[in-house]
């Protein structure tokens, strides 16, 4: 119990941030803690946590998928084109999720197979897929994407609740499950964390990383989904910069870089912080530029804290020696 | 002969546990002063307050009688306290001047002054006689020249006091004969060494005097001079353990049942036309020395590397190891011989680095069952001695020797029926090491084979059934277990008699 409390710190300390921040902004316009506020700071979480899921994957392996911004586009601009050509929600839905698998594949046969970096490879197929997504689109975007798809990923369930939060919620769920339950996930934690001791303990690296990626780029694939429910419009153009946002909420949820940490509730915290610190900074009336600044310091303060957060433990530690001594 | 360095009642706390607990000894000026003990006795952790890379919790050392506080390793070396790392610490695509003068860059202006850095660095190799150039790089150096090189760059800051964590356990003999001789000839020029090693030849041949530390507790210090082995033995594990590797239960080797044959296998990596057989119930070790290509050798009937040529027949049956995987799946185990880049996954807790090999095992529709993994580790450690025996535990944190209990804990938990152990005591503590031998006789019982290499010939000779000596990737000798002769097999190892 001791350590399943431990692993939790990084979690706590995010939703404590989470919990202040809400007062602090909820003293300088308490509009911001009214329900519809709230309701909204996690609908616009679930495009960047969505993405963020997927992303959680492969940081833990030790990877980074850079395409997913240009995945999202190519994702958005092929589901419009169906939904509009009148293909039903479910099918649409399903064909995402496999071009969103396939697409994460390209990247995991590049890097496992050909031995790319993943930074390399996914800057390689991040302009591919972007390029991919214009040419599809001849640059228009596709407009007028039926009521009844958008109605299926992002309709209204009561008041300021939408459906994308359930289905936002339902791959969190997923997405857990898989990594800390199955087989599967802890071969993510292994090879992140030591990818030769992995394979020498009869991993199958290729067909795993493989299946990270894929398996990865579906959370993007989703987040596409979601956000052609919410605008009614695909565009090659969509989502630059988006991979950075998936990637920072990772980063601020307690996943380590170099691989084998982090986890999905984590990564969720993330996500709706980052989206609690925009919506908090709009209602407060801060300039747009600044809320730049303003989320870039977030980052950087959140890797700082995991670091201080180390050396407490360590005073902790000393101090239940001395506990010990005692009795 | 006064007390140079004093340690007085040092204590040093890492996350609940106490490392070191108040341990007070002197050192004395010029003397070459071995710290003894098992691994996670607390040897290096002292020597790291000493150096200044972390404080002490509480107390305090004295330096020829005026107290020290060092809050970096910095302050350390300005006060003539160098270390020579236990694992090799250099920048491989720099050359050795560079390397050495790291940190401490000589300069004119803004520019370097590389012709005075030369100077120095070549006065210093000089000094130590080392056969490569200030210029050379330092990735086209061998291990033992990679060892003097590190040497080198502590003795930079005319150090008063160097210390040696484990220095040959990656030197060849002539590279540890070499190693010796510069330490006597510091010792000549007054400087106090401070020596950590496990091999108790060495601590006799070089060391003046040896204080022998336990669970972060301060033993005893013996005069080295007319000390009888065992007490210092006694006196490391607290218990008595047999001195030598033994074979404690009847042999039961079955030479009319082949479990593995290996056929004209040649690999890319150096070793040729290896043939030989595993019998049942015998522990074959694999002796050479450095080069001999055993390790790649085995790495290639695992299935980690690729074969040329040759064939292997598990129970008569051919098999075809194409991934480590492949290998697993005929129930052939491997026990890497670099437990932290190869052995396990460093921020894994012991259940999970002993359930890695045999997560099929514990899969039950699909998803993972976590107590039957939390049972599996809690048996397997007790089995092997792990201390603690925590299946929570992160294997990272624990000592060496408790590590490679651990990497024999998962493959207990696969069941293999064949187990390649490379070298498995490897820089671990003499306790473990009795436990792990003691482990592999019940694997024999159990009617299992294991393949075992070793550099150590007194492991070799005490544990094995048959011998396999190779010299540079091929065999040179099958000896059995009645011909077992130091002198012989040396002699087949450096490629003198085939």
């Amino acid at each position: 119990m001791k350590t399943k409390f431990k692993n939790l710190n990084r979690e706590i300390s995010v939703l404590t941030a989470l919990v202040v921040m809400t007062i602090l902004f909820g003293i300088i316009n308490p509009v911001f803690i009214g329900s519809d506020n709230l309701t909204d700071i996690i609908n616009q979480s679930t495009i960047y946590g969505l993405m963020g899921l997927g992303m959680t994957f492969v940081i833990v392996s030790g990877g980074i998928d850079l395409s997913v911004g240009s995945a999202f586009a190519l994702i958005g601009v092929i589901v419009s084109k169906l939904s509009v050509a009148g293909m039903p929600p479910l099918v649409v839905i399903l064909t995402g999720l496999l071009i969103g698998f396939l697409l994460g594949a390209i990247n995991g046969i590049l890097i496992s197979n050909m031995k790319l970096q993943p930074f390399i490879a996914t800057m390689g197929t991040m302009s591919v897929f972007r390029g991919i997504a214009y040419v599809l689109s001849k640059g228009m975007p596709i407009l007028n994407v039926p009521t009844q798809f958008r109605n299926t990923v992002d309709g209204i369930i009561a008041g300021n609740i939408r459906i994308s939060i359930i289905i936002f919620a339902f791959f969190a769920i997923i997405f857990h499950v898989l990594l800390k339950e199955t087989k599967f996930g802890n071969y993510v934690y292994a090879i992140g964390g030591n990818e030769e001791s992995a394979r020498l303990s009869g991993v199958k690296i290729t067909f795993n990383k493989i299946m990270i990626y894929g398996i990865g780029m579906m959370g993007t694939s989703m987040a596409a989904l979601v956000q052609i429910g919410k605008l009614g419009t695909g565009e090659a153009s969509a989502a630059q910069g988006y991979e950075l946002n998936a990637i920072a909420a990772v980063a601020i949820g307690g996943a380590s870089m170099a691989g084998g940490r982090g986890g999905v509730v984590g990564t969720v915290l993330g996500a709706i912080l980052f989206s609690a610190l925009k919506v908090g900074l709009i209602v407060s009336g801060v300039e747009t530029f600044y809320q730049y600044i303003a989320t870039g310091l977030v980052i950087v303060i959140a890797a700082y804290i995991e670091i201080i957060q180390a050396k407490l433990a360590d005073k902790k530690g000393m101090k239940l020696v001395k506990k010990e001594k005692k009795l | 002969m006064d007390n140079y360095i004093e340690f007085k009642n040092i204590k040093k706390a890492f996350i609940g546990q106490l490392a070191v607990k108040n341990v007070s000894f002197s050192i004395r000026k010029g003397e070459i002063h071995a710290l003894l003990g098992e691994n996670g006795a607390g040897k290096t952790t002292l020597l790291n307050i000493l150096h200044g890379l972390f404080p002490a919790t509480e107390g305090e050392i004295f330096i020829g009688g005026k107290k020290v506080e060092f809050f970096d390793s910095k302050d350390a070396i300005k006060e003539g306290i160098a270390k020579v790392h236990q694992e090799i610490n250099l920048v491989p695509e720099m050359t050795v001047m560079q390397n050495i003068m790291l940190g401490d860059e000589k300069r004119k202006g803004i520019l370097l002054n590389k012709k005075q850095m030369y100077q120095e660095t070549e006065e210093i190799l000089k000094k130590l006689k080392c056969k490569f150039n200030a210029k050379d790089k330092v990735s086209r150096l061998n291990t033992g020249e990679k060892q003097m090189l590190q040497i080198a760059k502590a003795l930079k800051g005319q150090a008063k006091i160097i210390s040696f964590d484990e220095p040959t356990s990656s030197l060849s003999n002539n590279e540890v004969k070499t190693l010796f001789s510069i330490i006597k000839e510091l010792k000549s020029q007054g400087i106090t060494v401070i020596y950590i090693s496990h091999k108790l030849d060495e601590i006799y041949e070089l060391c003046d005097r040896a204080t022998i530390m336990r669970d972060g507790e301060y033993i005893n210090t013996f005069e080295i001079k007319g000390l009888d082995k065992s007490v210092l033995i006694k006196n490391m594990v607290g218990r008595d353990v047999e001195m030598f590797a033994k074979r404690q239960k009847p042999l039961r080797a079955n030479y009319l049942q082949t479990v593995l044959s290996v056929e004209h296998i040649s690999g890319k990596e150096g070793y040729e036309d290896i043939s030989f057989n595993l019998y049942k119930g015998e522990i074959l070790g694999f002796f050479g020395l450095v080069g001999a290509k055993r390790t790649e050798m085995m790495k290639g009937i695992f299935g980690a590397t690729p074969l040329i040529q040759g064939k292997i027949y598990k129970n008569n049956k051919e098999i075809k190891n194409c991934s480590p995987y492949n290998a697993i799946s005929h129930s052939i185990g491997f026990l890497p011989e670099n437990r932290k880049e190869e052995g396990f996954i460093k921020d894994l807790n012991n259940t999970d680095n002993m359930a890695l090999a045999s997560l099929d095992y514990f899969e039950r529709n699909f998803f993972q069952n976590k107590k039957q993994k939390y049972k599996n580790a809690l048996e397997k450690g007790k089995r092997v001695g792990l201390m603690p025996n925590d299946p929570d535990f992160i294997t990272r944190n624990l000592s060496g020797g408790n590590q490679q209990k651990v990497i024999v804990g998962k493959w207990l938990t696969t069941n293999a029926d064949i187990l390649i152990f490379d070298e498995p005591t490897k820089g671990i503590d003499v306790g473990s090491k009795a436990d792990i031998y003691a482990i592999m006789e019940e694997l024999l019982e159990e009617g299992k084979s294991i393949i075992m290499i070793s550099s150590e010939l007194p492991e070799i000779i005490g544990m094995s059934d048959r011998i396999i000596v190779m010299h540079e990737g091929k065999i040179t000798g099958v000896l059995k277990r009645e011909e077992f002769n130091e002198a012989e097999i040396l002699l087949r190892a450096v490629g003198g008699k085939e």
